[in-house]
């Protein structure tokens, strides 16, 4: 009898060792550095010297120039609480100043920005990210990277100087795959002189439908006959997002706050806007009367762009010809030169069954490595970096890197012909690989992470990081900072 | 141990019948929101019937099917430790399925067939263990079980 029971107590050794051994491997640590996390990755470049970190620089001193007067001056106050979604209803979420989405922040170009964010009732904590704007590193906010989440009853002042126009948009990078969901976001639209007049279409679904500048189904926007206008289109949601316009030609005048060079005009084609991406539309409205409508991504939400009444031709689905930006517009110095790398990264994104956090599932994985285990890419100051982008996990990711913007050179080998293309946001289908190159010209700890941002939450998240940059924060632990 | 075994096996065949009532619920829920506007895409990650079909799935039965292997080493039921390993393998295999289905859509037809073959095992498993439970231990030979 004895015998048996010792044989039963073996069997469930067996069966369970294995098991406690790769659930206790795959849990991620509290209180976790994002400077000790993952393995450095030097990309071939120099090793950093260990003295050298001790001549480095804390993170928290990157900030905005503290000394000059502020020309925007911006308050916004986050609460949980229901509000309005025009044409559909009231939701519960979480809204900036009493609405999602937050106020539209609008600087003009070299202004200095002061935002300052209260949260009133947002029990998690939040942060406020300037996504593609490329802010100095204390001002990117990112809970347990570059502050600390501000929690209820708290308050964080965020300056930076806005050195390039364009479209780009704000929200929370604190539980960010919940909170940017449920409403803590808004557009930031910094104008030049060459901007012109302009609108938004930022797009953003809440419980379950689609919306854009906050209402639902068809919305309208007053444009007289004959008048060019930029539409500034905002995709603040999870997945890619197919645009296309019905009723005048366009052209696609700006990637992610980039112009494009010597845009040609477009007819019968559709453009992507990818998760975090913006792409602005130049079209006139046409001078009989009739208006435009825009697309976005099917379904019953479009923006209607014209006269009071004008009325908007309508196909349901968007053309199966796309603009590709890999050949459109024409080229341009890109102001360093790729050829000379300093470093080379590979970003290899995949897919296994496993454990990640005591979870069975089917996660993500960076070259092979899953979170918090994952390649930290190692650069200095100065440096010209290239990276491959290699997508083999069955779903397509949009990869978003903080504080910089990075040059597409090639996808799947064939070379960039068209305007420099140049983004924040990168939409990776499964199969694709790209080859980015970018200038490390913004020393920091910098997030490169999959814009949806589920996905973030489950892992598929790594950092640039500049040799001798130093952060005191921390991701979950006492701070509560949970950044995705 | 019998009767806990009994209890997880039975426990298992009920939550595949479960599953079959989330997924039912989740896609019928899907259409009707389809109709209030909903747009599935890239963007889409569910409802709360994909919710609770995937927690089930990959947490719940699970569990069950490793302690039903677990508690098979003790229970000394005849065919015992053979019928929660088939169990525990035909539950691995559904969530091998479950993944392959991603890419490969029609593999879901397997995923939903399997769904059967845990079911019937883990009913089976547990029958067993009722029918052994009215035998007194003395009298039981090996390979004892449910008689046709």
């Amino acid at each position: 009898m004895q015998r048996r029971k010792l044989i039963a107590i073996a069997a469930t050794v067996v069966v369970l060792a294995p098991i406690a051994w790769f659930w206790q491997r795959s849990l991620v640590p509290d209180n976790l550095s994002p400077m000790a996390m993952g393995y450095a990755d030097y990309g071939g470049g120099p090793q950093m010297a260990a003295e050298h970190a001790e001549h480095g620089r804390e993170l928290t001193t990157l900030t905005g120039p503290a000394e000059r007067r502020p020309d925007v001056v911006v308050r916004l106050v986050a609460r949980k609480e229901r509000f309005e979604i025009a044409g559909r209803g009231s939701v519960e979420g979480y809204t900036l100043n009493h609405s999602s989405p937050g106020p539209e922040v609008r600087a003009r170009q070299g202004d200095l920005v002061e935002v300052t964010l209260v949260n009133e009732s947002v029990k998690d904590g939040m942060t406020l990210h300037w996504h593609g704007v490329d802010v100095p590193a204390a001002e990117d906010g990112v809970a347990g990277v570059t502050q600390d989440a501000v929690m209820p009853g708290k308050s964080f002042v965020y300056r930076f100087v806005v050195r390039d126009a364009g479209t780009y948009w704000y929200h929370s990078h604190q539980q960010s795959h919940e909170q940017v969901r449920d409403g803590l976001w808004g557009p930031l639209v910094v104008t030049s002189a060459k901007s012109g007049r302009d609108l938004l279409a930022a797009v953003h679904t809440y419980d379950k439908i689609r919306t854009v500048n906050g209402g639902y189904g068809e919305r309208r926007t007053e444009v007289a006959p004959g008048t060019a206008v930029r539409v500034r289109l905002i995709n603040t949601d999870n997945g890619p997002m197919t645009s296309w316009v019905d009723g005048a030609p366009y052209q696609v005048v700006a990637v992610d706050g980039t112009e494009v060079n010597q845009p040609s005009l477009v007819t019968g084609k559709s453009v992507l806007a990818t998760a975090g991406g913006r792409v602005d539309l130049l079209l006139t409205v046409p001078s009989d009367g009739t208006a435009v409508r825009i697309g976005l991504g099917g379904g019953p939400t479009t923006l209607v762009v014209g006269p009071r009444g004008g009325v908007a031709p309508s196909s349901p689905s968007a053309p199966a010809d796309r603009v590709d930006l890999l050949s459109y517009g024409k080229p341009a110095p890109i102001g360093f030169d790729p050829e000379h790398a300093d470093r080379r990264f590979e970003y290899r994104i995949g897919r296994r069954l496993g454990l990640y956090n005591g979870k069975p599932g089917l996660w993500w994985t960076i070259n092979g490595h899953q979170y918090p285990d994952v390649p930290m890419f190692v650069v200095a100051q100065g440096d010209v970096v290239r990276m491959t982008v290699r997508n083999t996990s069955g779903q397509v990711h949009p990869m978003h890197l903080h504080g910089h913007h990075v040059v597409v050179l090639s996808r799947n080998g064939v070379a960039a012909t068209g305007s420099p293309w140049r983004v924040d946001s990168l939409n990776v289908e499964d199969g694709e690989s790209y080859e980015i190159a970018f200038l490390a010209d913004n020393p920091g700890i910098w997030m490169d992470h999959c814009h949806n941002l589920p996905h973030a939450a489950q892992g598929l998240v790594t950092h640039l990081m500049y040799e001798g940059i130093t952060t005191p924060y921390r991701i979950n632990g006492h701070t509560k900072n949970n950044p995705e | 141990m019998k009767a806990t075994y009994r209890v997880l096996a039975m426990l298992i065949a009920a939550g595949v019948v479960l599953q079959a009532m989330f997924i039912a619920f989740a896609w019928f829920t899907a259409i009707k929101d389809m109709d209030d506007g909903l747009v599935i895409d890239k963007n889409y990650d569910g409802n709360i019937g994909h919710t609770l079909h995937g927690q089930v799935g990959m947490m719940v039965i699970p569990i069950l099917a490793l302690l039903l292997l677990i508690v098979s080493f003790f229970a000394h039921l005849a065919g015992g430790v053979k019928w929660a390993a088939i169990v525990f393998g035909l539950v691995v295999l559904q969530i091998v399925l479950a993944f392959l289905s991603f890419a490969a859509p029609a593999v879901g037809a397997l995923h939903g067939l399997n769904a059967f073959a845990v079911l019937g095992t883990a009913a089976y498993a547990g029958r067993r263990a009722a029918v052994q439970m009215k035998v007194p231990e003395a009298t039981m030979v090996p390979g004892a079980g449910v008689t046709p």
